[in-house]
């Protein structure tokens, strides 16, 4: 799918696997990447994983489950796949590869080890051909509350020094937001990214994440899209009304089991729900958006093939029109 | 009516369900451990058919405070719902040789430590067997010397006297067949070289015929080593070395897409009349834990296995032994 020669459309792969040993055949994997073809996608976002069960989630798998990353690249040429556009890493999620249970870019004394988890990531994206590290931008509020100056500034400085990093390689680095995040607010957000070197660390805009966290997606990208250089499509279906993200919990208590009103899925197809598409797709164009439009299913039901055919439907018959103008 | 909802147990044996649960959702399949609702149906089904504790893995204690606020509370709800304990804890280490692995004596330090640690926080559950993988994944084992299980059975002999002595609960050796120690040899001198009052057998019968060994035997040969079974079943042996073969042979090994089944699958490979008539000439009693891991593999379900297993016992097993 092209549109323009300055946007791409590209394909999230996280709807796959749920639970560590789930969807790590290679046979699997390559059902998975013709259907993603079959909807018209002939590139994809990786998802950074761990452990012998992500065949696709480690260089170290990669190699070990094709033979190289050149292999890793012909298969994937041969399932319809010509392009890796990005790998997602969240530094919160343990390593058995480099041994720890998460880091944390608040922490100034983690910062080192997370520089180098992101390097062997940004090595494998600029050998594979990416161009852009995306990265969870910040600790869920319920680890540490609403961040202290502090902390923000041990953020922007670790981010800063994984933005110069990856840049030596070529490759791009984009925070996420998540519903989870604390600087909900966008002037907290503002506040932040003064701190942030544009040159080299970007932002990677959310369209379900957000709104769920209560932002006008619309309003919110006219108002960072100098900041944005990346960006995830989904639908929300609900927003967390009662800032149930501040919970220490969060991540079971409001993402998987839906918070106290019992929210049975926040995430939905393309068109489905809460964001303004034509908003979006008129506000990309006038700013002349340039970069991956990265289209994920992720925290729906099976059969995942659905949604995303789904969504291929509607970005053929509806964003795309609206993109063109 | 009066079948219905009845425990599967009897005057000698009573039935542990050992936990790789997962629910499917509108946000796809997740763990019940994500929330009171789905804790409470899992419980209630696997009682339904007459279980009356669970085995769980021991990264799902945090989960299991956060939910009830902490695993007393935790373990009063499960015994409400007529679920009296978490029997076993099962301790998910992933072996690597530069911090946590048996065969590598500089590791035990910190492997004791962390098993303390687990004594420690699994406190209020009830808990009564710690099973353990004895040996790294053979691949990173290879070649298994007797050197090497000395090794393992000086940690398991270290952790066992230290679960034991210090909390009363037995550390009970799980022999994956991809693990460093799966062959009657290599498992004959395992047990000779630990010590019988601090380390025992948590017999998986599909394990180890998968790996070529007749659980009837290995029963037969250690019954008085053997605190806990894992009954279930397989349908394949494996002949082709698929234990030995990188990255992983549980899930991803090319000849075999699903190496476990519930007892009773049609096919299965496991003698499970024999093992409950061998438990009867000993007079084996005690719990007795039924597993499936990966039975959604291929299209089934946690339930359905769940209650497959349980008529099995009820209707083949219990007429030979209880």
């Amino acid at each position: 799918m092209t549109d323009t020669p300055a946007i791409r459309w590209a394909c999230g792969t996280n709807q796959w696997k749920s639970g560590f040993t789930g969807f790590a055949r290679i046979e699997q994997h390559e059902r998975a990447m013709k259907v993603t073809s079959a909807c018209g996608f002939d590139a994809i976002e990786l998802t950074a994983g761990t452990g012998r069960w992500d065949p696709m989630g480690r260089p170290e798998n990669i190699v070990l489950n094709f033979g190289s990353v050149a292999h890793f690249k012909l298969r994937l040429r041969e399932w319809g796949i010509h392009q890796v556009s990005s790998c997602f890493l969240d530094p919160l999620q343990m390593s058995f590869e480099e041994l720890h249970h998460g880091l944390d870019c608040t922490d100034p004394a983690q910062h080192a080890a997370l520089l180098e988890q992101a390097a062997v990531f940004a090595r494998f994206l600029a050998e594979v051909g990416a161009q852009v590290l995306v990265l969870r931008a910040l600790p869920p509020h319920g680890r540490h509350g609403g961040l202290s100056a502090e902390r923000q500034a041990a953020a922007a400085a670790c981010w800063n020094a994984v933005g110069a990093m990856t840049a030596s390689l070529g490759i791009r680095t984009a925070l996420h937001l998540d519903a989870l995040a604390p600087l909900r607010q966008a002037d907290e957000l503002a506040a932040w990214l003064d701190q942030l070197d544009p040159a080299t660390v970007g932002l990677a805009m959310d369209t379900a994440e957000l709104t769920m966290a209560g932002h006008d997606v619309v309003a919110w990208y006219r108002r960072f899209h100098a900041r944005v250089n990346h960006i995830h499509l989904k639908d929300a279906l609900a927003v967390d009304t009662l800032n149930e993200y501040q919970a220490p919990n969060a991540e079971r208590a409001l993402l998987l089991a839906g918070g106290q009103r019992g929210v049975p899925r926040w995430f939905g197809e393309l068109g489905s729900g809460l964001v303004d598409w034509p908003g979006l797709m008129a506000a990309l164009r006038d700013t002349r958006y340039a970069g991956w439009l990265v289209v994920e299913s992720d925290k729906g039901p099976a059969p995942q093939a659905a949604s995303m055919m789904q969504n291929a439907w509607t970005i053929r018959h509806e964003l795309q029109p609206l993109l063109a103008g | 009516m009066s079948a219905i909802g009845k425990p599967l147990g009897g005057r000698h044996l009573r039935y542990a369900y050992m936990d790789h649960w997962r629910v499917d959702t509108a946000q796809g399949q997740v763990s019940q451990y994500s929330s009171i609702e789905r804790f409470d149906a899992f419980l209630k089904q696997i009682a339904g058919v007459g279980y009356e504790a669970i085995e769980t893995f021991d990264f799902h204690l945090g989960a299991l405070r956060d939910l009830f606020g902490s695993l007393e509370a935790a373990r009063a709800h499960m015994q409400s719902r007529g679920i009296d304990r978490v029997l076993s804890l099962f301790h998910a280490v992933m072996y690597d040789a530069r911090q946590s692995t048996p065969h590598v004596r500089a590791t035990h330090d910190r492997m004791a430590g962390y098993a303390e640690y687990i004594m420690k926080s699994s406190a209020g559950l009830g808990v009564q067997n710690f099973i353990v993988m004895p040996a790294g994944l053979y691949f990173d084992v290879e070649p298994v010397t007797d050197d090497k299980i000395r090794a393992c059975a000086e940690l398991w002999n270290r952790i066992g006297k230290m679960t034991l002595e210090g909390y009363g609960v037995k550390t009970c050796c799980h022999h994956e067949f991809f693990c460093g120690i799966r062959s009657a040899e290599q498992l004959r001198k395992f047990y000779e070289w630990t010590d019988p009052r601090y380390v025992f057998l948590c017999l998986d019968t599909a394990q180890h015929v998968i790996a070529g060994v007749d659980p009837v035997d290995l029963f037969v040969q250690l019954r008085e080593r053997v605190a806990g079974f894992h009954l279930k079943d397989t349908h394949h042996v494996d002949t082709q070395g698929d234990y030995r073969r990188k990255p992983d042979a549980e899930v991803m090994a090319p000849t075999t897409a699903r190496w476990f089944y519930e007892m009773g699958t049609e096919g299965g490979l496991v003698d499970f009349p024999a093992l409950y008539g061998a438990m009867k000439d000993t007079g084996w009693q005690g719990w007795v834990g039924i597993e499936h891991d990966k039975a959604d593999v291929g299209g089934g379900n946690y339930p359905e296995s769940t209650a497959v297993a349980a008529w099995t016992i009820r209707h083949v097993l219990r007429p030979i032994h209880d």
